[in-house]
């Protein structure tokens, strides 16, 4: 199988992950919704059974009541899309996600009610955040764990994985938790809350984002120190090293020459789910944090029941997974030759 | 393989797995937590999850307190939690003609602030046989510098009356009129206190502080320096009529801390404590048990699409992606929050489904080459069913992998569980750290500083975590040297 021919089959495929989660997605929020209108459509029934329905009742007698409140019903009903049946309402939702028709929302977020746009206020925000620590967290990572791997066994080696051993033991948001108890309690260096006032300066902003930077770099670049060496020590092994070494090819050369190179494909895969992960926030973290990006406005649509935000969120979650699939497959094939024979394509 | 087969391999195994100090100390941390869950019963409060919710059960304990160790740590230290009862050597009952006296001795040693957080007193038993001639309760505090403060006057007293000083704002009011009347003389009525100043502050504090060169009383309000020396709480019981019974037997006097117990107290003055061991049990047992159920499954799915093969296993595998694309935890906490009651074992069903692909993947990908093997074919050859093959062929070479998996997928499913339970999405029925860390984000914990409330639930977290990486990663170098990297 050639890589193109390879390429497009895992584009297909993702397309038709894509369509059946849309799918899924849709029945499970439009069964949601349906269940919290019924709600609403018996709450408005009966509030209008104690004021117009008794007055009617009175004046006009029983007969008139029960015409009068079928009637209402219907038009309740309608108002709820209760009359429309749910496979129907499922397809239609489906097919309109998928067109990134989202709608709007009940309650204006952000000052806006367009679904879209209200994605598009919150996106930038995750990104200036989680991107940004992604990235440091990243950098930071391959150099220890470089480093790690061309002294095993050192002190320095032990200490970063006891050090990773620990953090991956942490739920973030409660380091962000701690954080915020000892940075911006105790010692009061950073602003308690993180969320944007309309007048803040960029001096501001950045203050804010500081320490949720910090609290996702502190957890997470120990692991991909470890993972990054766990790598390296078993490629530092392999003989085309040792066929270096034996050439007398500088031993800086040989590490980010050769081994780094060699080691590329998974930290590349690495690379690519991370910095696509990063792009939805982290819901718990947000919150912890109270900043206003796509992971709270997640929190926010369910608050409120925001049924059309809630799949638009979800959809967009969906589609930046699945595009790291096909991305990581496509630097794949590109940085391991192997990838593109037939047998290890099926793997 | 024959039973002599796995004891070897075992025995093997076991000589290996005592060389790997990680592992021995995930061991031991292992066997400690197990204890510590086990005996919670008897360590802490029985029956916690019942009471734990029940913010009557709490009344008699402060809020808000640090561990009573914290004031090791600080020079200015705070009272700690003491409960007196008729037999204290501390407690004097006096009956003169009608009126019964009850004293109670409390001490506040120099260098300790604030005094205690407040006085509870309740556990009277009066029988009343006639409507004429109640019982009445008046309560007094005695200062060590010879202040009579007037706390409640002439109180009918009944069966279920609790005085509770420092919640009640009428007491709060009569210490806000002692004490404007020792700063500037000034005789006022309740009409006149500023409610504001009392239902905010703490009102405690000034009845237990030294008033001299004072000029008015929010300056002691806001500042209140410390009076050391032996305080006596004076309860008269004036009893006009003796058909009326009281009786004094299970009569308690809580003088609320400043700091309780181990790990002190929430909002409701629930005992961290207690709410830390019980919520080790939820941890422990969720986190082993999503772990196991979801490498059994994973393994299990793996395994058989890779030995099927061809458009049975693209058609598995097809399904495994579209786990694997559905956001998880969006969908988890979507689905939790409109389930209704949640009990344990719903989440871990909903951990368990979404969480078994990453390990199917891998399996899949180890049972390929292991199915191109000629004793694959052997089996097969002499007959040997699918079913057979699966279980009795494939799925024990990937064992000692899928025990390492099981170790070290144990940290994510407590983390996913507490991150349920912080969402407020968990079994109200249970203790758990992420229903503590929770109700400390609810009542903004970090911002008021309350650490002994936000930093052990975290850390028991971590420590369980840690326990199965520590063993996880032992088992991985022991049992997979050659699978290590895949």
């Amino acid at each position: 199988m050639g890589y193109l021919k390879y390429l497009a089959f895992r584009i297909v495929n993702a397309i038709i992950v894509l369509l059946i989660v849309t799918f899924i997605i849709s029945a499970l929020f439009v069964k949601v919704a349906e269940e919290s209108n019924k709600a609403a459509m018996f709450e408005e029934l009966m509030n209008w059974d104690k004021t117009e329905g008794k007055i009617i009742k009175q004046t006009a007698g029983i007969e008139e009541y029960e015409k009068v409140k079928a009637t209402k019903i219907e038009e309740l009903r309608r108002k709820y899309e209760l009359d429309v049946p749910y496979w129907e309402k499922v397809i239609n939702k489906a097919i309109r996600t998928l067109e990134l028709d989202f709608g709007t929302t009940k309650m204006p977020i952000f000052g806006t009610n367009n679904v879209s746009k209200i994605i598009r206020v919150a996106l930038p925000r995750s990104v200036v955040l989680f991107t940004t620590a992604t990235i440091i967290t990243i950098i930071l990572g391959l150099f220890l764990g470089v480093r790690a791997a061309r002294h095993a066994g050192s002190v320095f080696d032990r200490a970063l994985s006891v050090f990773a051993l620990l953090t991956y033991s942490l739920p973030m948001w409660w380091t962000g938790m701690m954080f915020i108890l000892i940075f911006a309690y105790k010692f009061g260096l950073f602003p308690m809350s993180s969320m944007f006032e309309p007048n803040d300066t960029l001096i501001d902003r950045i203050h804010k984002l500081a320490l949720p930077v910090l609290t996702y770099v502190f957890v997470a670049f120990g692991g991909w120190a470890w993972t990054t060496r766990n790598i390296m020590i078993g490629t530092l092994q392999e003989d085309f090293i040792m066929a270096a070494r034996a050439k007398g090819v500088p031993e800086h050369k040989i590490i980010y020459g050769h081994a780094l190179r060699a080691a590329a494909p998974p930290i590349v895969t690495m690379v690519i789910f991370a910095l696509l992960g990063s792009l939805g926030g982290a819901i718990i973290s947000e919150l912890v944090f109270n900043y206003p990006g796509m992971g709270r406005l997640y929190w926010v649509a369910l608050q409120q029941n925001e049924t059309n935000l809630l799949i638009g969120l979800t959809y967009f979650f969906t589609v930046l997974y699945l595009s790291g699939v096909v991305l990581a497959d496509m630097v794949y094939g590109f940085l391991d030759p192997r990838v593109k024979v037939g047998a290890s394509a099926k793997m | 393989m024959r039973w002599v087969d796995i004891k070897e391999g075992f025995k093997e195994f076991l000589d290996e797995f005592k060389r790997e100090k990680t592992g021995i100390a995930g061991v031991v941390l292992l066997v400690i937590l197990v204890l510590v869950a086990l005996t919670a019963p008897q360590t802490t409060i029985p029956d916690l999850p019942t009471k734990w919710r029940n913010s009557q059960y709490w009344e008699e304990n402060p809020k808000n307190v640090p561990p009573t160790w914290y004031n090791m740590f600080t020079s200015q230290k705070l009272m700690p939690h003491l409960v007196y009862t008729l037999n204290d050597p501390d407690v004097n009952v006096v009956t003169q003609d009608k009126d019964t006296i009850i004293t109670v001795n409390y001490n506040v040693p120099e260098n300790y602030y604030y005094g205690p957080q407040g006085i509870i007193i309740n556990g009277f038993n009066v029988t009343l046989n006639s409507p004429i001639g109640v019982p009445t309760i008046s309560v007094y505090l005695i200062r060590p510098d010879g202040d009579k403060v007037l706390l409640v006057k002439d109180k009918e007293l009944s069966s279920d009356v609790t005085i509770a000083v420092g919640r009640d704002s009428e007491i709060s009011k009569m210490i806000y009129m002692w004490l404007v009347y020792k700063t500037t003389g000034q005789n006022i009525t309740p009409l006149d206190v500023p409610l504001q100043t009392i239902l905010i502050n703490d009102m405690i504090a000034p009845l237990f502080a030294d008033l001299t060169g004072a000029t008015g009383p929010d300056e002691v309000i806001e500042n209140p320096k410390p009076l050391w020396g032996t305080y006596k709480l004076e309860i008269v019981i004036h009893q006009p009529r003796p058909v009326n019974e009281v009786n004094y037997d299970n009569i308690k006097i809580t003088f609320l801390g400043r700091t309780y117990g181990t790990m002190g107290t929430d909002y409701l003055g629930r005992d961290l404590w207690a709410g830390l061991i019980w919520g080790s049990r939820v941890s422990i047992t969720i986190g082993i048990l999503v772990s196991i159920l979801q490498t059994i499954i994973g393994l299990i799915y793996g395994v058989t699409s890779a030995y099927l093969g061809g458009n049975a296993d693209e058609f598995m595998m097809r399904i495994n992606e579209i786990f694997a694309s559905i956001p998880s935890l969006p969908i988890l906490i979507l689905i939790g929050a409109t389930a209704g009651h949640i009990t344990l074992w719903f989440i871990v069903a909903l951990l368990v489904i979404f969480g078994w692909m990453g390990i199917a993947r891998i399996s899949r990908s180890m049972a390929l080459q292991i199915k191109e093997q000629t004793y694959i074919e052997a089996a097969k050859a002499l007959g040997a069913g699918n079913g057979r093959i699966i279980f009795k062929h494939i799925l024990p070479q990937l064992l000692p992998y899928a025990f390492a998996v099981i170790a070290l997928s144990v940290p994510g499913a407590v983390i996913a569980e507490a991150s349920l339970s912080f969402l407020g999405i968990g079994d109200p029925t249970a203790v758990t750290w992420g229903q503590i860390l929770n109700a400390a984000q609810n009542q903004a914990a970090t911002t008021k500083g309350y650490w002994w409330w936000v930093i052990p639930p975290g850390l028991g977290i971590a420590v369980v975590g840690l326990t199965f990486v520590l063993i996880g990663t032992a088992l991985d170098k022991i049992l997979n040297p050659r699978l290590r990297r895949l």
